[in-house]
């Protein structure tokens, strides 16, 4: 008993699992009005009842006529029945043909309306069966654009598609005419392994392989056109005859298929903002400018990378110059990318690297430098700025003496050499002035100075002339010179006059004084007689003689007399001329 | 009055000396500046002024105060060392026009001396040319006469070498202005204006020397080569 249950659920499960469809298919769910239109109702369960729709707005021409299919393929049963109608529509528009419904063990099912359009009558080919026709209805080349309205130097892309018909096949293709992407730069990426997938064409099932895909960036703005892809494809199209199985002898033909030709527009970058330095960098990106040494030695090497790196126009830029110090010696950079392109764009990064030697100690601000580009995410200009680097070169070689100079063997050490070109210190004292000091040339002492000492030269000859002139002229000279000498030696005289003693001894000094240094006697050989004896001696005129002792004579008498103040006058004056008159006769 | 004014600066000096010593070179900076703002200056006040910007890796300010120390010592050896190192992060290189012999003596000669320092040693010739002459005008013996005058009329010769370097050195002095660029970036353009053409990009801490001026807002200047062009005034600072 328990068997039999089990055995009963198996069919039942059996029939269950056999899930029943009902489904209405259409040769062409749009047609002009000249065209017909093929329906096929199929099940895969044998049913009774089957109701067709009432097909209003079309004229059943054909059918119905019934199709069983039966067989057995590696044990499992496949059925499938099918009636079929073929229906001319009445007029043009939109129509819906109904349900149809079946009984199918005790259960109704029905298919889904379907919608059908009707158009204008098109050109009918002479002859539906001819290949060429078929090929051309079946075979389409497609080019599908992920972008028809772009930024300049976005990327977009350029899928060509090649469909095919559920009942014709394709043998091989050719490529005859390749597109010359003009105003465009652009990379084929290769396409592997050709993949049947299925798809839709204009509403109607189709199989489908993707030939080729195509990276574009637009280098120029407006509009632009993709030029058509062109295949000469091998086709093979069912044709009239049928073989035994009632199958459709395929019949071969050659084309020639053409995507459209498209047309994109391309949107200029926005000027609003634009960024000075901008190069015509589209994408996101990361911008840096790193270096391999912060501090070295003079004479070696350091390296810095400027680098972009992210998604976008990467092969279509420059990058953003290094400047650098001009003390520093730079080579030409080295440039390095390393991008794959893939079918949304180009991604990966590109550098540049300099190779800098610096030839002389000090410290070098290395320059910011900025790199803008177009963000597409915000539509929006960014700029990146590099951190600011400072490179120290600690020793230069100009600071220590070269080791070849060292005598041989010894290793200098810590040479300190006396003309060190080291960074000089702060100056510790300093003597401060006035910053507007008015300027010293030009000003009134300037020319005072400058001048001044010219004026001072004649006056100097002036001075010299008078005192040649008087040279020149000789009594006067003489004159002057023994009055000067009497000035000189009765001077004291001449400040007592009036008091008598002290006048006539000054007068009576004066008088030896004046003979001692013109002829050279010592006081104790003094007196009237040698003094006589010596001036005759020198050929002294006898007045002089006379006058000179009669002086003499009267500074003796004087400290004994009374003497007016009258003599004492007329005695200095006598000393005046007899000390003149002496004078001449002595020299 | 002015003696209290420049010990009260000399103290003020050495303070701003100890922060630099210290590495604070920006309080330095404040305190030479400070000095500076009290109308007195030298040519050590600059010089540190310009270390410290050295330091701070600021290249303009750091060869402005350089060539101001050098405008009050022209010959300091200190202040040529540490200029050629501020030279160093300078990124425009300015190839001097090559002289010839004889004006890169002069020029040599022209600028060893600052105006003032010229017309002082004038005035020094000019005394010692009037002693001399007196000399020989007034010595009596053949030999001395020969002396005073051979040395005087070389005296003379130079005294009037000097008056021309002086003349000369002040009419160049006034028709050039040197000038340092404190911009990072400078455009120098075909005419005072925005629209021009650029004829070449300076950037800081290059000398110039302004030639003349536009509305205030244009410089004429030449460089050191002897390329001329003009330039927005706020980009760069006369010494």
């Amino acid at each position: 008993m328990k068997k039999k249950i089990l055995l009963l659920t198996f069919i039942l499960s059996g029939f269950l699992s056999a899930q029943v469809s009902f489904d209405a298919k259409v040769s062409k769910k749009q047609l002009g009005i000249n065209e017909r239109l093929r329906v096929d109702f199929t099940m895969n369960t044998d049913g009774d009842n089957f109701e067709p729709p009432s097909f209003e707005n079309f004229t059943v021409v054909g059918g119905p006529s019934q199709s069983i299919n039966n067989s057995w393929i590696n044990g499992t049963r496949s059925f499938s029945k099918s009636y079929s109608y073929f229906l001319a529509p009445k007029k043009r528009g939109g129509f819906t043909i109904g349900q149809a419904s079946i009984e199918i063990e005790g259960e109704t099912y029905k298919t889904l309306p379907i919608k059908i359009t009707v158009t204008a009558a098109i050109d009918k080919p002479k002859d539906p069966n001819d290949p060429d026709y078929i090929a051309s209805e079946k075979i389409h080349l497609v080019a599908e654009i992920s972008n028809t309205n772009p930024f300049l130097n976005e990327a977009i892309t350029v899928v060509y598609k090649l469909y095919v018909a559920q009942n014709t096949g394709v043998r091989n293709w050719r490529e005859i005419d390749n597109p010359r992407y003009s105003d465009f730069w652009s990379q084929n990426i290769d396409v592997k392994s050709v993949n049947v997938q299925e798809g839709t064409y204009k509403g109607e099932d189709y199989r489908y392989v993707v030939l080729r895909k195509t990276v574009l960036y637009p280098q120029k703005t407006g509009k632009l056109s993709i030029e058509p892809l062109s295949l000469d494809v091998t086709v093979e199209v069912p044709s009239q005859r049928r073989d035994v199985f009632g199958r459709s002898f395929m019949s071969t033909v050659n084309r020639t298929v053409s995507s459209r030709n498209r047309t994109i527009i391309v949107k200029p970058l926005p000027e609003n903002g634009k960024p000075e330095d901008f190069s015509g960098a589209v994408g996101s990106f990361d911008f840096e400018v790193t270096t391999n040494k912060q501090s070295l030695k003079a004479t070696e090497a350091l390296e810095f990378k400027v680098s972009v790196s992210g998604k976008g126009n990467l092969k279509l830029f420059r990058l953003p110059r290094l400047v650098l110090p001009s003390a520093l010696e730079v080579y030409e950079p080295k440039h390095s990318e390393k991008v794959n392109t893939k079918a949304t764009g180009m991604q990966g990064s590109i550098n540049d690297t300099y190779t800098v030697v610096p030839n002389y100690q000090g410290s070098y601000p290395i320059p910011v430098v900025s790199f803008s580009y177009f963000d597409l995410k915000t539509k929006q200009y960014k700029t990146i700025n590099s951190e600011r680097l400072i490179i120290e070169v600690d020793e230069g070689p100009k600071n220590t003496v070269s080791p070849n100079s060292t005598p041989s063997g010894l290793v200098a050490e810590n040479v300190i050499s006396p003309n060190s070109n080291q960074f000089s210190s702060f100056k510790t004292t300093t003597d401060f002035q006035l910053i507007t000091t008015e300027p010293f040339f030009n000003s009134n002492l300037f020319w005072i100075l400058l001048l001044a000492p010219f004026l001072f030269i004649p006056f100097i000859m002036l001075l010299v002339k008078r005192r040649m002139i008087r040279a020149l002229d000789v009594t006067g000279n003489k004159i002057r010179k023994t009055n000067r000498l009497a000035r000189k030696y009765l001077s004291e005289a001449r400040k007592s006059l009036g008091k008598k003693e002290q006048f006539y001894n000054a007068l009576e000094r004066a008088l030896h004084n004046y003979l001692k240094s013109k002829l050279h006697l010592e006081t104790s050989e003094f007196n009237k007689d040698k003094i006589e004896e010596l001036l005759l001696g020198k050929n002294v005129g006898s007045d002089t003689l006379i006058g000179f002792i009669s002086l003499l004579t009267a500074c003796e008498l004087a400290r004994y007399t009374p003497l007016s103040t009258v003599d004492m006058q007329n005695d200095y004056k006598k000393a005046g001329r007899v000390i003149n008159a002496l004078d001449k006769q002595l020299n | 009055m002015s003696l209290l004014g420049f010990s009260q600066t000399t103290v003020s000096f050495k303070q701003a000396n100890a922060l630099y010593n210290s590495g604070n070179y920006k309080e330095a900076i404040g305190q030479y500046d400070a000095i500076l703002a009290s109308n007195q200056h030298s040519a050590e006040l600059y010089f540190n002024l310009a270390n410290c910007y050295y330091k701070l890796n600021e290249i303009g300010p750091s060869i402005f105060y350089y060539e101001k120390a050098l405008l009050l010592a022209p010959n300091d050896p200190d202040v040529l060392n540490n200029l050629s190192y501020a030279q160093k992060m300078t990124i425009d290189s300015i190839q001097e026009v090559p002289e010839s012999g004889v004006s890169k003596l002069l020029n040599k000669t022209l600028n060893s001396l600052s105006v003032d320092g010229w017309a002082v040693r004038c005035i020094g010739l000019v005394f010692l040319f009037v002693a001399l002459f007196l000399g020989y005008y007034l010595s009596h013996s053949e030999a001395k006469k020969r002396l005073f005058f051979i040395s005087s009329s070389m005296v003379l010769v130079v005294l009037f070498t000097s008056l021309g370097l002086l003349f000369r050195k002040d009419r160049i002095d006034k028709s050039t202005n040197p000038a340092i660029i404190f911009a990072k970036e400078t455009e120098v353009k075909t005419e005072p204006n925005l629209r021009a053409e650029t004829s070449f990009t300076l950037h800081e801490g290059t000398k110039v020397l302004v030639i003349e001026d536009y509305n205030q807002d244009w410089l004429k200047i030449k460089l050191l080569n002897g390329e001329t062009g003009w330039m927005a005034s706020a980009d760069l600072k006369t010494l």
